[in-house]
């Protein structure tokens, strides 16, 4: 008997993931890079843009701020999230949940609210800043580079903090005490075993923060000022009504996608033997130490968490302030909550309905292909993961521009509609979804479906009765943040909304721009609030883990 | 009540062959058994049986009727898993009701068929239990009650034991034999455990490396090995060089009378229990060795004397020893090895038929 190709439905599902990869990822950013390589003005192709990269000052420039804000951003990140979890592993911290707590609230608060509190605080009439002044202390405003590297710190630290913590948990206290026993000394030992240990962590963590860094467009947008970086200068190439250059805006987004590429694969390349298994027999235990040394850790670990939650907390007291016009007045008032309800609750409408349509997508789409890549593996399942891996490093902006230049005329002219951004966020947010069903499936062990069909059930059918309601809780956590971040969206979104289209990210940060701090404030509540109900339901259904919120 | 048999199946990966075209006949209300190192291509062909994974060549026939083409779920075969794969979502109750939902079975029956399996595998009272708070040897004995609550023509069992610790593994296979024995339903076990084997086996095939290398029952494979891999993977073996010539057998300097019509370098095969050291008297023909004792060990109800011979190292197994066994080591020692107890292997791994020389 020959074997025999079998067609069953997931032969079809294959064929579906390619599809929608192929026209929603794949061919849209073949058209940034079709569109890199031609000359605007006579449409030949020519090497002109990427010519321009390597001797035009200004590009020069951006792509050095880019790997300055990305390298800046990742240390930061790094520096403060080993030390919290270092510090919150290793000794007794009284008010370990809320440090967590905390650091969750930092991890979803909106991206660029961090820059715009930053600048309420630190600007150039910020208030601590002219508090300072009254007392006759004079710090220089908080914006250019020091300021975007300081708001990525403290944004993306807390990346580093969940995925180091679970490391540094996991590390067998034999090893260490081993290490004790053969005569190092603990800080020794702390260089020597422990950080090699949790290595594979503290890199991924790194390649996490410096592509969020990378990334990131609303901060160097509004605390950046002339520090243009490559996502900047590419919206504003692209955006600019007069003047546009989407041909060199479409380089600097493929010089976003190569830098991007350039540290994924460092780090897989670093890491390429780095794989450690221990069999976990003694949890390492928690320090309890006494004095100065208690009071210097605990001062350390609230002040990184604080500050990290600080934009948000910033925020929603602002939001209660009295305000005439743009300007803060003395006071607390519903103001700008009513001006939001009567004015501006369209976007509120629109968050809500994309991100929600997004998510069925994501979640059907995403279980679907997550099950063909731990239970199907094949050429074109590995293919399929492989491709998968790109929205990883294709930034928001640029995942815009190449939606708006593919979908801009007939038959797929969607531009201005609301499916062309809940689209881009389907298509951000599905790796997340199916990588993270693929990790969940492969903790059920496909033994329980050979159970389930030896009983006489059909392979369909044990999956649905057995499968699903293993990895429910996972997909529904997982569904929720990403929800969280499709509420969140702000750079794809940006380049495609329309009026009718706007939503709440593009509109806080619309008003950020216009200086109506009031109604940023309120709108950032209000999305904030939604924002924590979300992650709060997420992290019941995950059995109070940590690790499902990242 | 159902018979099996399997031709010429085989299988591949790739340009491995991990089966090489099996052939088995199994009858009905056996408990049949396959043996061997990991890798010998047992769970494989237990999961072609079962329809989890497809032959590349050869036919299943139960009752007569040919299985493979069907899918694995239409097969009616219960299966017992070495992880017991039981559904950590439903509760005791509800994973023995599994199967029987998906033969939409009347309420009453299901409910009496799963009272019935559990208190088969004395779980009678766990029925609302979630199998997280149970042990493994639990777990398994529920993974037992749900194969045999969908009463199915055959009962594969993948190393259902090899999860537990050593006491619970004899406790539950006593079980699993008596269940089995009750209820007639055709078996087929697999282990590499051979202790298991012998134990629960009405007969055993060991595999190796694809094929199958004897069928028998449990004390034609342990004293009557037909392959040298079957001698030395079931039980404990010493094995010696030896030499046929002119009908006489040599080993190290002796020399004794063995009518066979064969020549030629042979391996001699004796398990530690036969070997007699010089304090017992011979009786038959027997080979005598000259030895030196290297290592005594004692075990409590018997001890393993490592000897070394001229022939070459032997393990001799002397049951309820004396108290001076200690003082042994080093000393020298005349080892016999009775003529009756020895087997011979060709170099090919066949015995060599030596009936008419005992």
């Amino acid at each position: 008997m020959k074997r025999r190709v079998r067609f069953d439905i997931w032969t079809f599902v294959l064929i579906a993931a390619w599809v929608i990869l192929i026209a929603l990822l794949i061919w849209p950013l073949s058209s940034v890079l079709h569109a890199s390589l031609l000359d605007n003005d006579t449409g030949a192709f020519s090497l002109v843009h990427y010519f321009q990269i390597a001797t035009v000052k200004a590009y020069q420039r951006a792509i050095g701020n880019t790997l300055l804000a990305g390298f800046g951003g990742m240390s930061g990140a790094l520096i403060l999230g080993v030390t919290l979890a270092f510090v919150t592993t290793r000794f007794h911290i009284f008010g370990r949940a809320l440090i967590q707590t905390l650091a969750v609230v930092a991890l979803v608060s909106p991206p660029f609210i961090g820059a715009y509190a930053w600048i309420v605080l630190f600007g150039a009439s910020g208030v601590v800043r002219k508090g300072l002044d009254a007392i006759g202390i004079s710090i220089p405003p908080l914006y250019g580079a020091a300021g975007v590297i300081l708001v990525f710190a403290f944004k993306f630290f807390p990346h580093v903090f969940l995925i180091t913590s679970g490391a540094l948990a996991s590390i067998n206290r034999s090893v260490e005490e081993a290490a004790e026993s053969l005569g190092v000394s603990p800080t020794k030992r702390l260089f020597t075993v422990t950080f090699p240990l949790i290595l594979p962590a503290i890199s991924a963590s790194a390649l996490l923060t410096f592509v969020l860094s990378i990334a990131d467009f609303g901060t160097p947008r509004i605390i950046g000022r002339d520090f243009n970086v490559l996502a900047t200068e590419a919206f504003n190439l692209y955006g600019s009504e007069v003047g546009g250059n989407p041909g060199m805006a479409s380089a600097l987004s493929v010089a976003l996608i190569v830098l991007s590429m350039v540290i994924v694969f460092g780090q897989r390349w670093v890491l390429r033997k780095n794989v450690y298994h221990s069999n976990l027999i003694k949890k390492p235990e928690r320090k309890r130490v006494g004095g100065l040394k208690a009071v210097g850790l605990h001062v350390l670990a609230y002040a990184i968490v604080l500050i990290g939650a600080l934009p948000a907390i910033i925020v929603v007291l602002f939001s209660f302030r009295r305000t005439s016009g743009p300007v803060f007045q003395p006071g607390v008032s519903l103001q700008s909550y009513e001006r939001v309800i009567s004015t501006v609750s369209d976007p509120i409408w629109n968050t809500l309905i994309f991100s929600s349509t997004a998510v069925v997508a994501i979640v059907i789409t995403g279980t679907l292909i997550g099950y063909l890549i731990s239970r199907r593996p094949g050429i074109a399942t590995g293919a399929l993961d492989a491709t998968l891996m790109v929205p990883y490093v294709v930034p928001g902006i640029v995942m815009g521009i190449a939606f708006i230049t593919r979908f801009n005329e007939p038959p797929l002219a969607l531009t201005g509609t609301g499916l062309i951004i809940v689209m881009a966020v389907f298509v951000r947010r599905l790796p997340y979804s199916a990588r993270s069903v693929a990790a969940a499936l492969k903790q059920v062990g496909p033994n329980l479906e050979d159970a389930a069909v030896s009983l006489g059930y059909s392979p369909s059918k044990a999956f649905v009765k057995v499968t699903v309601p293993l990895i429910l809780p996972g997909i529904m956590a997982g569904a929720l943040m990403s929800f969280v971040t499709a509420m969140n969206e702000l750079s794809s979104s940006l380049v495609l909304y329309v009026g009718s289209t706007i939503t709440m990210p593009v509109r806080i940060y619309l008003s950020v721009m216009d200086g109506e701090y009031g109604t940023a404030s309120a709108l950032s509540t209000i999305l904030l609030a939604m924002t924590v109900i979300a992650v709060y339901a997420a992290f019941h259904l995950s059995g109070r883990k940590e690790s499902a919120l990242l | 009540m159902a018979d099996l048999k399997i031709q010429g199946l085989a299988k591949s990966y790739k340009d491995v062959r991990v089966l090489e075209s099996i052939n088995l006949d199994i009858a009905s209300g056996e408990f049949f058994t396959l043996l061997g190192p990991s890798g010998c291509g047992k769970t494989t062909l237990l999961r072609t049986i079962a329809g989890f994974q497809h032959q590349d060549r050869g036919e299943i026939i139960v009752k007569g009727e040919r299985i493979d083409h069907k899918p694995a779920h239409k097969r009616d075969i219960g299966m017992v898993f070495q992880d017991y794969a039981i559904f950590p979502h439903l509760s005791v109750a509800d994973n023995v009701a599994f199967g029987l939902k998906a033969r939409s079975l009347p309420k009453g029956e299901i409910e009496a068929r799963v009272n019935e399996s559990l208190k088969m595998v004395r779980l009678d009272g766990y029925q609302d239990r979630l199998p997280g708070e149970m042990s493994g040897g639990q777990q398994q004995r529920i993974g037992l009650a749900r194969a045999m609550a969908i009463r199915p023509t055959l009962l594969l069992m993948d190393e259902p034991l090899s999860n537990l610790d050593a006491k619970l593994r004899i406790e539950l296979r006593e079980d699993i034999r008596d269940i089995q024995r009750r209820l007639g339903i055709t078996t087929i076990y697999v282990t590499h455990d051979q202790e298991e084997a012998l134990a629960v086996s009405d007969r055993i095939c060991v595999m190796n490396k694809g094929n199958v290398e004897q069928i028998g029952t449990p004390f034609e494979i342990y004293r009557k090995p037909l392959r040298r891999f079957a001698a030395s993977f079931v039980g404990t073996m010493n094995f010696l060089p030896g030499q046929l010539e002119g009908g006489r057998l040599r080993v190290g300097s002796q020399s004794i009378d063995f009518p066979v019509d064969a020549s030629g370098p042979v391996e001699l095969a004796i398990r530690p229990e036969n070997v007699e050291l010089a304090s017992t008297s011979p009786h038959g023909g027997t080979i005598a060795l000259k030895g030196e004792v290297l290592k005594v060990t004692f075990l409590g109800r018997e001890a393993h004397y490592t000897l070394r011979t001229e022939a070459g190292e032997i393990v001799a197994q002397v049951a309820d020893p004396a108290q001076d066994f200690i003082e042994m080591e080093g000393r020298p020692v005349e080892v016999r090895l009775p003529l009756q107890k020895i087997a011979l292997f060709r170099l090919n791994g066949d015995v060599l038929d030596a009936g008419q020389a005992r």
